[in-house]
């Protein structure tokens, strides 16, 4: 059972072609085997997504000074988003399997 | 590289490269009507522009980039105005080889073809949005 959240990460991630997502899903797939602990595997999904944000805020500032075109700034910001909308939605499915775990009757 | 995520990366380099274009058509109509500096000089020459594909590594993906702005070599317009400051000494003025009608088709052209990579990129996105929209609401 604790096998096919880091199943989900790792085909979501896949799928989706999400760069950010691509080590932890990596991570994930290998987490049955290593052990990577599910709050590692969320750490490292959310790092992903604050690195791409950040990459985005940059671009956007280098637009309004002149240096980027509105095409770069847009494409920035939209895969940031994709990004962004990818975590939460494995974050939602992962946390929804979490507590679905822990509240199997023993 | 995702094949979406590679179109995003492809029609991206496709607005830019509309926009050159576009911009190249701006200055040939902006200059229209610019004669040379002093009298009998040669007046503004029309720029024209050509696009080249390139492979991008990263992504294995073939996009297009500005080649190189060139200049349109045929003769110039010469109208008869001894009243201009550049016209020389029959009184003749070298006028831009720029004609308005063909920039403007350039432009309705370069505007097209940016509508249509603006549209694979909204179909594109719309694919992946709704992909990922497949983990919501099962809960």
């Amino acid at each position: 059972m604790i096998g096919l959240v880091p199943g989900i990460v790792a085909s979501v991630a896949s799928s989706s072609g999400v760069s950010a997502l691509g080590g932890a899903a990596k991570s994930a797939a290998a987490s049955s085997v290593d052990g990577t602990s599910f709050s590692q595997v969320l750490d490292q999904l959310t790092t992903g997504v604050i690195d791409k944000v950040k990459s985005s805020e940059a671009a956007s500032i280098a637009g309004v000074q002149g240096k980027a075109s509105a095409q770069q700034v847009v494409d920035e910001i939209m895969s940031a988003e994709r990004a962004l909308q990818t975590a939460i939605a494995v974050r939602d499915k992962a946390v929804g399997a979490y507590q679905e775990i822990s509240r199997m009757t023993i | 590289m995702d094949a979406l995520e590679a179109s995003m990366k492809i029609s991206g380099a496709g607005l830019e490269a509309q926009s050159s274009r576009l911009r190249v058509v701006a200055e040939n109509m902006a200059n229209a009507r610019s004669t040379g500096p002093v009298a009998g000089a040669n007046p503004y020459v029309r720029k024209t522009v050509t696009f080249a594909n390139e492979l991008d590594r990263a992504t294995g993906a073939e996009l297009v980039h500005v080649g190189a702005v060139g200049v349109d070599r045929s003769p110039f317009r010469v109208e008869h105005d001894p009243g201009n400051p550049a016209a020389d000494k029959n009184g003749n003025v070298k006028f831009p080889n720029v004609n308005i009608l063909t920039e403007v088709a350039d432009m309705r052209e370069a505007n097209r073809a940016y509508e249509a990579n603006l549209q694979v990129m909204k179909q594109t996105r719309d694919l992946l949005t709704m992909t990922i929209d497949l983990l919501k609401g099962s809960q």
